[in-house]
C-alpha cells in the first residue's frame, strides 16, 4: 500500500528532514511513527499525500509513484487518503454536518450519496446527535472525531494522522484511538505520527522511530522506546 | 469531473457579498476605464463616418449635376486628370453615390428610401500635389465654374478640426483608459486575493481531501468575471445615458459638408458594447486566475 525507496527530502539544501529511507506498509496495517520533534515525522507524513515531493528516492502510495504525479493528479490521489490533525482543521463557520459534507461536496460527489452517508459517519463516531452543532461548541475530543469523520467519510484506502491526540486528555485520547482502531479494521492503512507512549505501548502495533530523519527503529508490535 | 454549477453560484454570491465594498471599487474602476475606452471608440466611429469621403488626403470633391452629359463628365474628369497640381483622381458614379449614401443614413432606413441614384450627384475626388490652403482654392474656383458641375466641396476646416479632436480622444483618452485598465486588473487581483485569504481554511480542506485545482479556482474566477462584467454594463449603461449629450456637443452636420452627419450607427454600437462586455469580463477573469494560481503554486 505504501513503500519508500530510499527516499530523502531535504529543505532549502540544508535542513535533512529524512535521510535514505526504505520501507514497506502492507494493506490494513496500524503504524505509529514516533520520535521527538523535528524527527521527521510531520515530512513523513507530508511526503505520503504529496504536500512535499521527495528530494531523492521514490514513493508509492495506494499503486501511484507519488513523486511523478502531475499536479493535476494530486487531488485524485488524495481522495484515496485521509487525514487528521492535531489542530482538526474544521472549518468554524459550518456545522459538523456541513464540514463533513463539504469534504464530499468539493469532490463532486452527488447531493444523495451526501445525503445519506454524513448522518451514517457521525453515527459511527459517536455524533450522531450533535450533527447541527458548531465546532466551537464541542469539546477537543468531540471536534476531533469530526475530523476523523471527514477524513473516513470517502472510505479512503489509507488514513493519515498527524499527532491526532496531540491536544486531548488521555481518556478522551483513548476514545480516538478506539475509534482509529475501528476505521483500520475495515481494511484502512493507518499511518499515525505520535509523542503519546502510552497510547504506542498499550496499543503494540508496528513502530517506526525516527531520529534527526534516519529511521532508527522498525519493530512490528513495538513499544514506544 | 462533475462541477456542480449550484456550489459555484453559491460560493461566488457569498465572496462577492462578503467582500463588498472592495468589490465595488474594482466593479468601478472598471466602469470608469471602459466608459472612457467606449467614449474613445464612439468618437472615432463617429468622427470615421462623418469625414468618411474626406480619408486618404482627398482635399476637395467635384460634385457633378445628375443630369450631365457624358460629354461634360468626361471633360472635367480629362481636365482634373491632365492638370499638373492634381495629383490623384477618383470618380464616383451614381451607384457608388448611391452605397456610400447608404451608409451614412443606414440607421435612417426611410431616408435611404426616398433616395435613389439617379437624382444623386456623381462626383471627382480630388487629392491634390499639394494641400497649401492658396493652391486648393484656386483649384475649386477653377472646377467651380465648369459645364455640368454643381458644387465643388472643400474639406473644411471644422473637419480639421474634427480630426484633430478624433486623435486627441483616440489617443489620450485610450491611454488614460489604458492605466485605469491595468489599475482595474490590480484592485480585482487584490479582491481575489482577499477573498482567498478569508477562505484559505476552507482551501486549505479542499486541497486535503482531493477537491481538484479547477473546482477551486472556478468560484473566485467567477468572482473576478462578474465584477468585470458587471463594470463592463455599467459602463455600456452609462455610454447610453450619455451618448445623446454626446451627439450634440459635436459639430451638427451643416457644419460639416453634404450628406455628412455626426451620428453613431446602432452597429457600431452593438459592437462597441460587446467589445466593451468583452474586455470587462476578460481583465476580470484574467486578474482572479492569476490571483488563484499564485495562491495554489506557491
Amino acid at each position: 500500500m505504501i513503500r519508500l525507496e530510499s527516499v530523502s527530502k531535504v529543505y532549502k539544501g540544508e535542513v535533512t528532514a529524512l535521510r535514505d529511507a526504505s520501507l514497506n506498509i502492507d494493506k490494513g496495517e496500524f503504524v505509529f511513527l514516533v520520535g521527538a520533534s523535528g524527527s521527521g515525522k510531520s515530512t513523513f507524513i507530508r511526503l505520503l499525500n504529496r504536500e512535499e515531493t521527495p528530494t531523492t528516492g521514490k514513493i508509492w502510495v495506494a499503486g501511484k509513484d507519488v513523486g511523478g504525479l502531475s499536479s493535476s493528479k494530486v487531488p485524485f490521489l488524495r481522495r484515496n487518503i485521509g487525514c487528521v490533525f492535531q489542530d482538526f482543521k474544521l472549518l468554524p463557520s459550518k456545522t459538523v454536518a456541513e464540514n463533513v459534507a463539504f469534504s464530499l461536496e468539493v469532490i463532486g460527489r452527488p447531493r444523495n450519496v451526501i445525503r445519506s452517508q454524513v448522518p451514517a459517519i457521525l453515527e459511527l463516531v459517536g455524533l450522531g446527535d450533535k450533527a447541527d452543532r458548531f465546532p466551537n461548541e464541542l469539546s477537543g475530543g468531540e471536534q476531533q472525531r469530526v475530523s476523523v469523520a471527514r477524513a473516513f467519510v470517502n472510505r479512503p484506502l489509507i488514513l493519515l494522522a498527524d499527532e491526532p491526540t496531540g491536544n486531548l486528555d488521555p481518556a478522551t485520547s483513548v476514545g480516538i484511538m478506539r475509534l482509529l482502531e475501528r476505521i483500520n479494521k475495515t481494511g484502512t492503512t493507518v499511518v499515525m505520527a505520535t509523542h503519546d507512549r502510552s497510547i504506542v505501548d498499550t496499543m503494540r502495533r508496528r513502530v517506526i522511530e525516527l531520529e534527526h530523519g534516519d529511521i532508527i527503529r522498525d519493530q512490528s508490535r513495538g513499544v514506544y522506546n | 469531473m462533475a462541477m456542480n454549477l449550484d456550489y459555484a453560484v453559491r460560493e461566488t454570491w457569498t465572496n462577492l457579498r462578503r467582500n463588498v465594498v472592495i468589490s465595488i471599487a474594482s466593479v468601478l474602476c472598471v466602469t470608469v476605464s471602459l466608459s472612457l475606452v467606449g467614449v474613445a471608440l464612439m468618437a472615432r466611429q463617429g468622427v470615421e463616418r462623418a469625414t468618411q469621403r474626406w480619408q486618404d488626403g482627398v482635399e476637395f470633391i467635384v460634385f457633378v449635376a445628375p443630369d450631365a452629359s457624358e460629354e461634360q463628365i468626361d471633360s472635367v474628369g480629362a481636365s482634373l486628370e491632365s492638370n499638373p497640381l492634381v495629383e490623384r483622381v477618383t470618380f464616383f458614379d451614381q451607384e457608388q453615390a448611391y452605397q456610400e449614401f447608404s451608409e451614412m443614413f443606414a440607421d435612417s432606413p426611410d431616408m435611404v428610401e426616398t433616395v435613389t441614384p439617379d437624382i444623386l450627384p456623381p462626383s471627382f475626388r480630388v487629392v491634390p500635389t499639394s494641400t497649401d490652403l492658396a493652391s486648393v482654392e484656386e483649384l475649386v474656383q477653377q472646377y467651380e465654374s465648369q459645364p455640368g458641375v454643381i458644387q465643388v466641396a472643400r474639406s473644411t476646416e471644422a473637419i480639421v478640426a474634427i480630426k484633430d479632436v478624433s486623435d486627441f480622444l483616440t489617443g489620450w483618452a485610450l491611454g488614460v483608459a489604458l492605466v485605469l485598465l491595468v489599475v482595474a486588473v490590480l484592485i480585482i487581483l487584490t479582491t481575489i486575493q482577499l477573498a482567498i485569504f478569508t477562505r484559505r481554511r476552507e482551501i486549505e480542506v479542499m486541497r486535503l481531501v482531493g477537491a481538484s485545482k479547477a473546482f477551486i479556482r472556478v468560484p473566485f474566477m467567477a468572482e473576478g468575471l462578474v465584477q468585470g462584467l458587471v463594470g463592463a454594463l455599467l459602463a455600456i449603461a452609462a455610454l447610453r445615458i450619455f451618448q445623446p449629450v454626446f451627439e450634440n456637443s459635436l459639430p451638427s452636420s451643416d457644419q460639416l459638408v453634404l450628406f455628412s452627419e455626426f451620428t453613431f450607427s446602432g452597429v457600431d454600437m452593438l459592437w462597441t458594447y460587446l467589445l466593451l462586455g468583452g474586455v470587462g469580463a476578460g481583465i476580470g477573469t484574467a486578474a482572479a486566475a492569476i490571483a488563484v494560481t499564485w495562491f495554489l503554486d506557491a
